[in-house]
């Protein structure tokens, strides 16, 4: 490699010409400002480019200087559908089961009326954790026995049947039990979709 | 090793229903077809209309084991009047070997829920001698608790359950 020497030996500054003569022919590059350093086969330096993190939630910890980071909330979000999915409940107080209000109301009188009637069904965990209260209210309702808590029962419950048979044995069943009339048995994921499944029974 | 609180059996309930805490000290393997039975499986009746292949550990051949099938939610998980339907019932099996080996006393019939899921249970007794349990009289209204007392069964070596609900839905709505 052909060596270049400082032709002002006063200034310690490599001059262009000496340089571009010292460097093979083909390379033409733009070298970065005059030092004096030893003067190497270098390419223009590319940007940094932030390192591929994949797919993980971005951790504010970990500086990679991805922009975007407004709020606390951003770092949580994983991809999906368009649902967000959070580590706090703050101030949820329904379970909305992504249905506007009549459907809702529709969706768990059934999903009440179909426990009270087979013993035990397979929905998923969002249901099945969003109908305990309702299961609980019509044991309740049946344990106290009397016409108006009837009317109301059969006002909710769908099938009649169901009602007259519910409000004939919970005495029996439920009289010294207080509350929790429901278990939840989480299962495996439905394979259509891989929705969390699980059983809800009465006790 | 012991069952404790997260075990899948005291979770579905049929430690409590069916059977007392024990504690398990004998393999049980039960396949119907391919599909190898663990807690709380879902099952649909169509794919156990022929008995199982149960093959059970153990060590010694000179023990004897009883194996009892039952359904403790008939006629429907909600109304169970007449629980514990017994649905086969296997006398005999030395350990290691398994239901082929052993005396079927009462044959398997397949189970057909009406209405709901029905667990199905499985459970495994160790005998104090050979030709010790006889049959009951009949299928319904069987109690696994009275009986294993009646044949000093003791309580069970192994146990497992799945779960099975009618093929074609719940049968439609009726007012």
């Amino acid at each position: 490699m052909a060596t270049a020497t400082p032709t002002d030996s006063m200034s310690r500054v490599w001059s262009m010409s000496s340089l571009k003569s010292s460097l093979p022919s083909a390379v033409t590059c733009r070298l970065p400002s005059p030092s004096s350093r030893r003067p190497v086969l270098v390419s223009s330096p590319s940007p940094r480019l932030p390192s591929f993190s994949g797919l993980s939630p971005v951790n504010p910890l970990i500086s990679t200087g991805l922009p975007g980071w407004q709020s606390f909330e951003d770092g949580f979000k994983i991809i999906d559908g368009g649902g967000r999915v959070y580590a706090m409940r703050h101030g949820r107080r329904v379970p909305k089961l992504n249905r506007p209000p009549d459907q809702r109301k529709a969706l768990l009188r059934g999903l009440t009326t179909q426990l009270l009637k087979h013993g035990r069904i397979k929905t998923t965990r969002a249901r099945a954790s969003a109908m305990r209260k309702f299961v609980d209210k019509m044991i309740t309702l049946a344990k106290d026995g009397s016409l108006h808590k009837r009317r109301q029962a059969l006002g909710y419950i769908y099938e009649k049947q169901i009602v007259h048979a519910l409000f004939a044995e919970v005495p029996d069943r439920y009289g010294e039990r207080n509350g929790g009339y429901t278990r939840i048995i989480r299962t495996l994921p439905r394979r259509g979709d891989n929705a969390p499944m699980a059983y809800i029974e009465l006790v | 090793m012991s069952v404790n609180n997260r075990d899948p059996l005291v979770v579905g309930g049929v430690i409590g229903d069916v059977l007392e805490r024990f504690t398990r000290s004998i393999d049980l393997r039960v396949t119907y077809g391919q599909r190898e039975v663990t807690n709380g499986l879902d099952i649909r009746p169509s794919q156990i209309i022929n008995k199982p292949r149960v093959e059970i550990g153990g060590e010694d051949l000179r023990n004897f084991y009883t194996l009892v099938m039952v359904d403790p939610d008939v006629p429907s998980p909600s109304n169970p009047h007449l629980r514990e339907y017994l649905h086969w019932l296997v006398t005999d099996i030395p350990a290691t070997t398994g239901t082929n080996f052993g005396n079927e006393i009462v044959s398997y019939e397949s189970p057909r829920p009406t209405s709901g899921i029905h667990r199905l249970v499985l459970v495994l007794f160790r005998q104090l001698g050979r030709q010790t349990v006889y049959e009951p009289g009949w299928r319904p209204q069987f109690n696994t608790r009275e009986f294993a007392a009646l044949y000093n069964l003791s309580l069970p070596v192994a146990a497992v359950y799945f779960n099975c609900q009618r093929d074609n839905g719940c049968g439609g709505r009726r007012t």
